[in-house]
């Protein structure tokens, strides 16, 4: 320190002031400071030599010893100098992770379903792969664990299957999508028979006593009056052709029962759903994933909720 | 001291310089009030309000307007007219042209954060003016140039002093990336939407060639500029090198231009162009340091200032994220290094520690040297510059670490992979790891920000303490002229 102090006091300062005392010493370079702007330099030279840099004529100069060998995407191999896409391209097809993931695709790409459910080890990777591949394209409506939003996306980690539950069903759900629909009965009932068919439709799941509202609302459910029939069936367990919902157990996907704490709220919630109907979409996602990547999220959500 | 000091402020147009400063403190807390705002927004969304003015997307512009142009432009302005006229011992060539761009600047920065809000924007980073301000700003620019130039011409003293060489670089710099950045068609005489002159990659590419020049001109050229008065002013030592201050002004003039691409690695960008932008972030590396050595240096032999003096601490201490942020800068700038910091928190947090850490902290120690000289009087508090510069401090360290924490464990999320050879993360793992880091910056944005509304109330005592001992100073004069 005291050195630094004696060089200083013997440098002169450049003779000027500014604004009355603003002077300036005349300090040379710092050597250190020199020598490692001098090495960034020649860093610099040394990675124009290996690399693609300075632009020349039309062309650029694109380095040496440094070429890239890969298979292009119509399987031919090539070389080239080095550059970014192929260095992508490199490592899409020969990196350690890349090798590995595409050694089990081609083994699960041509199995069926049931060796791929009856093999440990296929499993654990569709397991690991399809998690990836269910929170980018289907966590956004259906949750990271599958559990859905009541009212809106339904939950897919329960026992109930609205569209079937089997592995040809999903691959057919997600492959082509689904439109579920319930019509309005806003014009079709009058407030009080609305009030009887939910009474009729909570009775089935035993959470109305048998009374008299509830026989009202039995006329309505099982004739032709309300033809809710149709669609859920004499025996209200739904249909899988129709998407209609099982109403005989205590598995809810648009009115939120389990989370009404009176028996009013319940019954509001079914009734709801009585008079504005239900229109709901999943898009159909063949043009977005290939058909390996379907396989194994049918695998994935199948394993979910306990697949038929 | 008094009677010299009133001599000066007739001498010199200090109105001016007391107008731009009054605002840079003005935007200084708006602009970082809009950042805590979206800071917290990021950790819980549900801050929007769902009121579309104040969503993330639109407040965002409106915080780096106002902290950029609002806070860092006004203060330059203060400072560079400041330092020209004291440097050269001249009053501003002219008065009008002076106010002008007072006017001019603010109005632009007034109607940007408002057209922000209201959703308009060109979508360019640091340039989202619509093209009707960019014309205001042209002007203003022009006639902050001209004024600049003519000051230097009628000046009375042999030399130009450093400090006027960087603002000069920085005004002439800002013109031509201005212009170029913004050449865009309107869609009609009537309408603010306006198409840019380019599309697609050389689009990108002018976009950053602008982006990263405003950080070098506007942001490093002129505070050295500024960094340049009044270190060697307020430390009474004189600049340690000349030499070093002509080889790293043109070293970084020249360097600086080239390195905008290092923005778009791995993207449509030719690779020799990628190349150009690395290595010439490397090699300003040493040129950016040239400045911090000489700052710091000139304090060499008077190092027992920073024990007494908060303002020299102000003054080192952003010199010392200058040069931390001037050696990330160029790491980040490696094409490899870049895979993994690109599109993550990192990018944010190396901003800030150049941000909050320089501009911000040198603006503040020069600002604390210069408003009491400006109305003749001392400092209200020396006590609350303590406060201000701990709370500033603290402010960065947390954002910056906590900035470090998300995006560099984010980067590694996105790019690990378990043992079956798949991602080991989705996208939406990574952005849930994110909220304990985004709650901590929010903090330190929270402590950087009420450490400037500590110096707004130390610097507004401080002007309402002048206007009061001038009242006094008066009534005794006129009391003696009725006397005689």
């Amino acid at each position: 320190m005291s050195d630094a102090r004696k060089t200083q006091a013997a440098v002169q300062t450049t003779g000027h002031a500014w604004d009355g005392d603003i002077q300036e010493f005349n300090n040379p370079l710092p050597n250190w400071w020199l020598w490692a702007f001098y090495a960034t330099v020649v860093f610099a030279v040394v990675y124009w030599i290996f690399y693609p840099a300075w632009p020349v004529g039309g062309g650029y100069t694109t380095g040496v010893m440094n070429d890239i060998t890969f298979v292009d995407s119509d399987g031919t191999e090539k070389t080239m100098h080095w550059n970014t896409r192929a260095l992508l391209l490199k490592d899409l097809q020969e990196s350690k992770s890349a090798t590995l993931s595409h050694e089990y695709l081609e083994k699960v790409k041509d199995a069926d379903y049931q060796t791929i459910l009856g093999d440990a080890e296929m499993m654990a990777f569709t397991r690991s792969m399809a998690v990836g591949l269910f929170g980018d394209n289907c966590a956004a409506c259906h949750g990271a664990g599958g559990t859905g939003v009541i009212g809106l996306f339904p939950n897919l980690a329960d026992d109930d299957w609205l569209w079937g539950g089997t592995v040809e069903d999903i691959q057919t759900t997600i492959t082509n999508g689904r439109y579920g629909f319930m019509p309005s009965f806003r014009e079709t009932f009058n407030d009080k028979q609305l009030d009887d068919v939910a009474a009729y439709v909570l009775s089935l799941s035993g959470q109305h006593k048998a009374d008299a509202s509830v026989a009202r609302g039995k006329a309505i459910f099982q004739t032709s009056t309300g033809g809710c029939y149709y669609c859920h069936g004499h025996d209200a367990k739904g249909m899988k052709s129709q998407g209609s919902a099982n109403l005989t157990d205590q598995i809810w996907t648009i009115a939120d029962v389990p989370d009404a704490d009176t028996q009013e709220q319940k019954l509001a919630a079914v009734k709801a759903v009585v008079t504005h109907g239900v229109q709901r979409t999943m898009p159909h996602w063949s043009d977005r994933l290939d058909k390996t990547q379907i396989k194994l999220l049918t695998v994935y959500v199948h394993e979910l909720g306990g697949g038929q | 001291m008094a009677q010299a000091a009133m001599g000066s402020s007739q001498q010199y147009n200090y109105e001016i310089c007391r107008k731009f400063a009054f605002m840079a403190l003005v935007w200084a807390v708006l602009g970082m009030s809009a950042g805590v705002y979206i800071a917290s927004e990021l950790a819980w969304p549900a801050l929007n309000l769902d009121i579309p003015a104040i969503t993330f997307g639109r407040l965002r512009p409106v915080h780096t307007t106002l902290v950029i142009f609002g806070f860092g432009g006004s203060a330059l302005f203060a400072t560079s007219y400041y330092i020209v006229q004291r440097t050269c011992q001249t009053r501003l060539y002219s008065d009008w042209m002076a106010t002008f761009t007072f006017w001019g600047w603010q109005a632009a920065v007034a109607l940007g954060a408002v057209s922000y809000m209201m959703g308009y924007t060109q979508s360019r980073e640091y340039a989202e003016f619509e093209w009707p301000i960019d014309l205001i700003i042209l002007v203003t620019w022009v006639v902050y140039f001209l004024l600049y130039v003519q000051t230097l011409r009628r000046r009375s003293q042999p030399h130009i002093y450093v400090a006027n060489w960087f603002f000069m670089a920085f005004i002439l710099a800002t013109a031509i990336l201005h212009i170029f950045n913004n050449l865009a068609v309107p869609v009609s005489l009537f309408s603010m939407k306006s198409y840019s002159l380019f599309s697609g990659v050389q689009d990108a590419m002018t976009q950053w060639w602008y982006g990263h020049n405003a950080v070098g001109f506007f942001l490093t050229a002129a505070f050295l500029g500024m960094m340049y008065y009044f270190v060697p002013k307020q430390a009474g030592r004189p600049v340690y090198s000349y030499r070093l201050s002509i080889v790293h002004f043109w070293a970084l003039s020249f360097l600086y231009m080239w390195v905008g691409a290092h923005h778009l690695h791995w993207t449509a960008l030719p690779d020799w162009t990628s190349t150009l932008a690395a290595t010439f972030s490397i090699m300003l590396l040493l040129p950016s340091w040239g400045g911090m050595i000489n700052g710091i240096m000139t304090l060499s032999g008077a190092w027992d200032r920073l024990r007494t003096d908060p303002i020299m601490l102000f003054l080192i201490t952003a010199l010392s994220f200058y040069g931390m942020s001037t050696f990330e800068g160029p790491l980040m700038s490696l094409k490899s290094v870049n895979a993994l910091s690109h599109y993550t928190d990192w990018t944010i947090g190396h901003v800030h520690s150049g941000a909050l850490g320089w501009v911000a902290m040198v603006t503040f120690g020069s600002f604390y040297h210069m408003v009491p000289r400006l109305y003749d009087t001392r400092l209200y508090s020396t006590r609350l510059v303590y406060v201000h510069f701990w709370l500033a401090t603290i402010g960065i360290v947390l954002y910056i670490t906590s900035m470090w924490v998300a995006g560099i464990f984010q980067g590694l999320m996105l790019r690990s992979f378990d043992d079956y050879g798949n991602l080991a993360y989705t996208f939406v793992e990574t952005v849930a790891f994110l909220h304990n880091p985004y709650m901590v910056r929010a903090l330190g944005g929270l402590s950087f920000l009420s450490g400037v509304v500590v110096m707004s109330y130390n610097i507004f005592m401080t002007i309402r303490n002048a206007r009061a001992e001038a009242a006094i100073l008066e009534a005794k004069l006129a009391a003696k002229m009725a006397r005689i």
